[in-house]
């Protein structure tokens, strides 16, 4: 075989690859979209219908009025989410960016260690604390309050936004800084009129990283929180899911709309997003 | 340099140091507070109650010191041995194939082509979705009576009658661990894309003049540059899969008959269900203690690269 012709199969098996990829990824997306304008009764039609022969917004319209009892769970579910994934995300920068900060420019000692302690809770997902940090907030009267959750949540943004944050510190010259305070700046103004609009691209990266993580949490929610009125999304929809079993079409629109926000604000982001996921590894 | 202010380094001991350095403190002062708080605090305490025999019941008043028993009990539990091989299986294959399907899909879009970003972002998606919901999508299309995938083999010929997967004690972990790499091979994906970015073009190029073909171009040439990344990646997968909790807590629950329970669901259902703190945080150890040993290379894989990043 030729070398053009090796290398020209090498690509067509590339493209092949990547169409049964896509079709992989997207699909199950499709399903759900597709089982969501279905009604309850044609959702449970056997073979289904790729195609719903009656598709309406029936599911849709209950779930997004608060005219009726789901409806109304759902929204303020809903607005519980917002709250705290705003919440976490405005916290988490506020603490991260002078952390981050600190780490690019000062040398302090212990600087290295700390800094990889901070790391180190990248490795430590979810459910090990679980246990202790319930404990602890049954003693500190914090259960079933967002407070428990927004604690909790900002530390598992905070690693990689110090690390990201830091990446941008230490690109931004020293120079700026002491120009700034030649110019008659205190230290914090130096920091805040010149260092953070420059590290403006790592906020937002942290930000739409802990807006994310924060919407889409599930284990510590389940935990922490047993008041109806006070569950966010994640825990809702399983709420609905065992008070509606057969509900296959309506579990798949709240589906749909709980997923809206994540996806429009990463396709927006993308770049941004992608950026606070690889900065860690890859420093090019 | 001794900070941003400019400060004169003062030849101290580390105290004096540290008092020269005491307004720095303040900036990650927050930072360390609510890590320590959400930590450390736990970390000694999991330690401390994985001594002790809890009753059943959330108040920790009453309980008792049962030196290492925790330990032995869990150790030498009938199930402890297929809920770990659950857990190797789970965590193994979950990383091996989302790392794979993530390599071919950055090297296929790692090339110049229309529509590239949209691509890419509709890969994505998967990743950025809840696990709450995927699990409700892949329960809905595993569905035994009304999945879509049962009736897609039927119509192909594959199998004949009901695709029976969350229910089949064989079929079932296969089954999430399909949902797990759908959910995370978008990560592997965007992470080996980022390392791809950086092999040196002229590189490439050089090896093309020379005749290497584009299958040796990759062996010899993109994959070494790729090694550190791979290898991040690797581990974080890895320790994200050890802790995975949603997919099987949602999907199955751990059934059928245990048979996709893996250490995480069991803790859970220890400490949650059975309210037993003392025997599970004994658990949450013996899985801490893996987690440490991986934590030691994603710490050196980390500052590996920071070395080479310096001398280059």
């Amino acid at each position: 075989m030729s070398r053009r012709s090796y290398n020209a199969g090498w690509s067509l098996t590339g493209w092949v690859f990547l169409i049964l990829l896509l079709i992989f990824a997207v699909a199950p997306m499709l399903w759900m979209l597709i089982t969501s304008f279905k009604s309850q009764f044609a959702a449970l039609k056997y073979p289904p219908e790729f195609i719903p022969s009656n598709p309406n917004l029936e599911q849709y319209e209950r779930l997004l009025s608060p005219k009726n009892e789901v409806g109304r769970q759902f929204l303020r579910y809903m607005a519980n989410s917002i709250w705290v994934s705003t919440a976490t995300t405005i916290l988490g920068v506020a603490v991260a960016v002078p952390a981050a900060y600190a780490f690019a420019r000062f040398r302090f000692p212990g600087r290295q260690a700390l800094f990889f302690s901070v790391l180190f809770r990248n490795m430590f997902p979810a459910v090990v604390f679980l246990m202790p940090l319930f404990i602890m907030m049954r003693w500190m009267g914090l259960v079933n309050t967002y407070s428990s959750l927004i604690i909790t949540y900002l530390t598992f943004g905070l690693p990689l936004s110090i690390w990201l944050l830091k990446g941008f510190y230490d690109n931004i010259p020293i120079e700026l800084e002491q120009a700034a305070r030649i110019d008659g700046c205190t230290r914090f103004q130096a920091f805040y009129l010149i260092v953070m609009p420059l590290s403006a691209p790592g906020i937002i990266a942290t930000a739409i990283y802990s807006f994310i993580t924060a919407w889409n949490e599930y284990v510590y929610a389940l935990t922490f929180l047993n008041d109806d009125q006070k569950l966010t999304l994640p825990v809702g929809l399983q709420r609905f899911f065992t008070e509606y079993a057969t509900n296959w079409p309506g579990l798949m629109a709240a589906s749909f709309i709980m997923s809206v926000p994540v996806v429009v604000m990463f396709l927006i982001l993308q770049k941004y997003f992608v950026r606070a996921l690889t900065e860690g590894a890859v420093k090019a | 340099m001794n900070s941003s202010t400019g400060r004169k380094p003062t030849p101290r001991g580390l105290f004096g140091r540290i008092a020269d350095h005491r307004l720095d403190y303040l900036y990650i002062l927050p930072a360390i507070g609510v890590m320590l708080l959400v930590i450390a605090y736990p970390i000694y305490y999991t330690f401390y109650l994985s001594f002790f025999r809890t009753p059943p019941s959330l108040a920790m008043s009453d309980k008792v010191f049962n030196g290492i028993g925790n330990y032995i009990t869990i150790l030498t539990s009938e199930s402890f041995h297929e809920v770990t091989i659950n857990t190797v299986v789970w965590t193994v294959w979950s990383t091996f194939f989302a790392t794979a399907l993530g390599l071919g899909a950055a090297l296929v879009l790692n090339r110049q082509f229309a529509g590239r970003g949209v691509l890419r972002g509709l890969l994505l998606i998967p990743y950025v979705i809840s696990a709450v919901a995927a699990s409700y999508i892949w329960r809905w299309i595993y569905h035994s009576d009304f999945g879509v995938l049962g009736a897609i083999l039927n119509r192909l010929g594959i199998i004949d009658g009901k695709l029976n997967l969350l229910d089949n004690v064989n079929l079932v972990l296969p089954s999430l661990i399909v949902v797990n790499v759908w959910k995370e091979f978008p990560f592997a994906m965007i992470m080996i894309l980022a390392g791809l970015q950086t092999v040196p073009d002229q590189l490439l190029k050089a090896a093309r003049v020379d005749g290497a073909g584009a299958f040796h171009r990759f062996l010899h040439v993109t994959l070494p540059h790729l090694k550190g990344v791979m290898v991040i990646t690797v581990l974080l997968l890895f320790v994200a899969n050890l802790n995975h909790f949603t997919i099987p807590w949602i999907m199955t629950g751990g059934g059928p008959a245990g048979a996709s329970d893996i250490w995480i669901t069991q803790i859970y259902q220890i400490a949650f269900g059975r309210i037993r703190f003392g025997l599970a945080s004994a658990y949450s150890v013996i899985l801490f203690a893996v987690m440490v040993v991986i934590g030691y290379f994603y710490v050196r894989a980390l500052t590996g690269n920071d070395d080479v990043r310096r001398r280059g």
